[in-house]
């Protein structure tokens, strides 16, 4: 093959440079300028914005944010991984079936299946007259637009992220492993505990990232369904970009999700070489 | 073993839960009554004042437009990539790849707003072109990653073996290489134009007046309009998608 | 006449090492030559460099004659049948065994009368509208055989073409192959790390260790008089000893004092002189095994042995005897009914004896 390294490598290089790299590096180089109150960028380079973001609102807000990815995490993994188990040991036949029923949810239209859960929430919807005929709310209460109602459609929104790298772990997993555990006495919890999970770690590890790292970038969640109790950094980017047009903000808080973000991303970075695993999880909705 | 029911359990419930509100907006894209509560009986207005409405048809075509062209351009672009990555290792494609697959694990929101500054400082007006060139971004490290994988799995005997018969550069790749890899790139292909249509936190950052497309409309509807026809329309988005990746199942299915 | 095929001081380095190293033979036409020898003996580079996927770092390579060591291997005319076969998954088998002849753009009469005259030669003619996936292990080498003859090649490269296949299949497509050379009449250069393989089919083979020829000769040759002590092991089994020359008998033959044996006599053809070291190999098949002590013959070795193993094999049996320090391999035929005979066991005093012309001196390296 007589194809020049360079030749081939410019294209996408090229294009990533100049539409992923240099942007990134605006968000660093906007969130140390300074602005004026009209939504004008002033000239001149300052710690100030950046340490706006610091301030005890934001705290309330990336407490939030953190809490909610959390737990939406630590969820998603508790019914991911018996999930999982289970399509992996299914029958041949059940395994193809199951695994499209996970995905086919998950790669229609996000946007859709958020908005369905905000007419599901609805105070006048199905879901809460039940819930009031069976006397488990009060009439009054709101499902809808509070950290509780994120908290709901993260956890339905992230889980396929959770159980397809997970299932991929586990179909790689030699199960014959377990009835030698069996066959040496263990039982069934410790054999799960003790063999299973510490043979599909990889794929938990890569799952819980999945899950917390769009998390916790979330925007239209709580957007649509968070109200004002349910916001998360998402919103106040948003909000800072287009309703108080006040860009330098929007990057300093940005560079805060990016740092936060960092972390995790970096261990990924750090633990898959060929990157395949996150294509397999991969969807059509990026939220 | 007494094999534990629990795991069972767990999955039933949890795909119900996954498929609850699913089944939900389908039953009340049916229903007559503007509100999800009362059942107001079977109708298909709904789906009917669809159809009527203007600024979906506009949404729709742009989203197909951009779709078409972001899927063409990346499947080209990643390709290329996937090539180089596959055919030379070093410092560069080492480089090459981080940038391939950063983008594919950091949050929408970021990349939304890098991009939008971007054109802010470059004075570069948002529109059609802002978002084409945004889901061409991110379009391009999935199809890398899955051209990579088809790569990995390709035969390169059958590259030596045309060497062999006679076959010069020009030969081996439209004649072995091209007919090999386009289920690949089939795949490839129909995953960006799936994103891409689906695509709402980076395309709401990079849109301006007059480039609306089909999820930027379901959202400003979601938020300020009449929300029953959107109901009607995640219907038909939702079959849509079903199709388009039923399709692409039977093409990654197949016997390369 | 020039030779078919031609290799004048070619090396190629393998990271640190020599793949191939200051390696000159040359092949005659029509010969059925194969490359023998344990893996990362060079073999494969080899053939890599007659089909121009490697360059040689030094040396030349010459196809009948002409200077082919800078061609590109689309350009050779020696075509090459790959170890998995490399049959084209898209193209049917007609496409496949085509494929030469239509980038070389010959007209399509003439190819589809050398398509089918292929397909009747590996006897598949009605089945070249199948994709290669359709058919067997043995069915697609005998394609990938097709697909590379059509074009009518100088020289066929074959890497290691059955070592895909199971045992039985392996057997019979050797015989094929053998066939198809008798037919085709061109230069085979056949590269194999299995012995019997190379022994049943080929006119001459070339042994190579770690890069380099180590001997070229017949089978027979190959087999009754190894040069080294590296062919005499990897070309079957054998029995090796060390000794020393004590004595002339005569122009012909020589005693040897061997540790631990009583003197061994030997066939001199190497000219040996007293006090000259050597190494005795003496092949299993050539060694006798009885319970009695057989008469003292002229050029006879009899010694007394103690058995260590025994394998039965239904048609034959393998032995090991310990005498002293040595543990000698034998080889009995069972040429009569066996039941009859109290079998010999372990741990059992026998003796051994074999001609003082059945054993072949190795040179000493």
């Amino acid at each position: 093959m007589k194809f020049k390294e360079t030749a081939l490598t410019f294209p996408s290089f090229g294009w990533l440079f100049l539409f992923f790299v240099i942007p990134t590096l605006m968000v660093f180089a906007f969130a140390f300028k300074p602005y004026d109150d009209f939504g004008g960028i002033e000239p001149g380079w300052t710690l100030n914005t950046l340490y706006e973001v610091l301030n005890p609102d934001f705290a309330v807000i990336l407490w939030r944010t953190l809490w909610l990815s959390g737990i939406t995490t630590a969820v998603c993994l508790a019914i991911g991984l018996p999930m999982a188990y289970v399509i992996a040991r299914a029958h041949p036949r059940y395994k193809q079936s199951l695994l499209l029923l996970v995905v086919i949810p998950f790669w229609s239209s996000f946007l859709v299946r958020i908005f369905a859960w905000k007419a599901l929430l609805h105070p006048e919807g199905f879901l809460k007259q039940a819930l009031v005929a069976l006397h488990i709310v009060q009439a009054e209460t709101t499902l809808l637009y509070n950290a509780w109602a994120v908290l709901v459609v993260m956890i339905y929104t992230y889980l396929p992220f959770a159980i397809l790298p997970i299932y991929s772990a586990a179909a790689k997993f030699n199960f014959q492993l377990l009835e030698a555990a069996y066959d040496l006495g263990a039982s069934r919890w410790e054999a799960f505990v003790k063999v299973f999970m510490p043979g599909i770690q990889k794929g938990v590890f890569t799952a819980l990232l999945m899950v917390f790292i769009p998390a916790i970038g979330a925007y239209v969640i709580p957007d649509v369904v968070g109200g004002t109790n349910g916001e998360m950094i998402g919103n106040k980017i948003a909000q800072f970009t287009f309703t108080e047009r006040n860009l330098p903000l929007a990057s300093s808080l940005s560079l805060f999700l990016a740092a936060i973000v960092l972390i995790p991303m970096s261990t990924i970075m750090i633990l898959s070489g060929s990157g395949t695993s996150r294509l397999e999880a991969t969807g059509v909705s990026k939220e | 073993m007494k094999r534990s029911r629990f795991p069972q359990i767990v999955t039933l419930l949890g795909l119900l839960f996954l498929y609850i509100p699913i089944l939900m907006l389908v039953l009340t894209s049916f229903n007559e009554s503007k509100y999800g509560g009362v059942w107001g009986g079977f109708s298909l207005i709904w789906y009917k004042k669809l159809f009527q409405n203007e600024d979906v048809w506009k949404a729709l075509r742009n989203s197909l437009f951009i779709g078409v062209s972001a899927t063409l351009a990346s499947t080209v672009i990643g390709t290329l990539a996937a090539l180089a990555l596959t055919k030379y290792k070093g410092f560069l494609q080492k480089l090459h790849y981080g940038m391939i697959y950063v983008p594919l694990i950091m949050p929408d929101i970021l990349m939304g707003i890098s991009l939008l500054l971007f054109f802010v400082a470059l004075s570069f007006p948002l529109g059609l072109t802002t978002i084409f060139i945004a889901h061409t971004t991110f379009c391009i490290s999935y199809v890398t990653m899955v051209m990579l994988a088809r790569l990995q799995q390709f035969d390169w005997a059958l590259i030596e073996a045309a060497e062999d018969l006679g076959a010069d550069t020009w030969q081996m790749f439209w004649k072995v290489m091209m007919p090999l890899l386009t289920p690949g790139l089939l795949a490839g292909a129909l995953l960006a134009f799936t994103l891409s249509i689906d695509d709402f936190v980076i395309t709401f950052f990079v849109s301006g007046p007059g480039s609306t497309t089909l999820p930027l409309f379901v959202y400003s509807s979601l938020k300020f309009g009449s929300p029953s026809i959107i109901n009607a329309l995640s219907v038909l988005v939702l079959l849509i998608t079903f199709t388009v990746l039923w399709l692409s199942q039977r093409l990654t299915t197949e016997k390369p | 006449m020039a030779k078919s095929l031609e290799f004048e001081g070619v090396s190629k380095p393998y990271g640190p090492v020599q793949a191939v190293n200051n390696v000159s033979f040359s092949v005659e036409r029509g010969e059925f030559f194969s490359l023998l020898g344990p893996s990362g003996c060079g073999k494969t580079t080899l053939l890599r460099l007659v089909a121009g996927f490697e360059k040689p770092e030094k040396g030349r390579i010459l196809l009948d004659g002409h200077d082919i060591t800078q061609i590109p291997p689309n350009k050779r005319s020696v075509n090459t049948v790959f170890q998995n076969y490399a049959l084209f998954p898209h193209l049917n088998l007609w496409d496949n065994i085509a494929f030469g002849l239509r980038i070389a753009h010959r007209p399509e009469d003439e190819v589809r009368q050398e398509v089918q005259r292929m397909l009747k030669l590996i006897q598949m003619e009605d089945q070249g509208h199948k994709l290669p996936d359709q058919i067997s292990g043995g069915q697609k080498q005998r394609v990938a055989i097709a697909r590379a003859l059509i074009n009518r090649p100088r020289i066929l490269l074959l890497d290691e073409p059955l070592a895909a296949l199971d045992l039985k299949l392996r057997q019979r497509m050797l015989l094929e192959l053998d066939l198809i050379h008798d037919e085709v009449g061109i230069t085979f250069l056949f590269v194999t790390h299995d012995q019997t393989e190379a022994m049943a089919v080929s006119d001459r083979i070339a042994v190579m260790e770690k890069g380099q020829v180590r001997q070229i000769g017949t089978p027979v040759e190959l087999y009754e008089a190894p040069k080294s002590r590296f062919v005499a092991t990897f070309i079957g089994d054998t029995n090796i000893f060390e000794g020393v020359v004590s004595e002339k008998i005569s122009t012909d033959h020589i005693w040897l004092r061997i540790e631990g044996l009583p003197p061994i006599q030997c066939y001199n053809d190497k000219q040996l002189n007293v006090d000259d070291a050597v190494h005795l190999s003496v092949r299993p098949e050539k060694i006798h095994l009885m319970r009695d002590m057989p008469e003292e013959k002229p050029k006879h070795n009899r010694l007394p042995a103690i058995v260590e193993d025994v394998i039965y094999k239904g048609d034959h049996t393998n032995f090991w005897v310990r005498i002293d320090g040595h543990r000698v391999a034998i080889i009995q035929q069972h040429s009569r009914f066996l039941l009859d005979e109290k079998p010999i066991r372990w741990g059992d005093q026998v003796w051994i004896w074999w001609h003082a012309d059945d054993g072949y001196m190795l040179e000493r390296s």
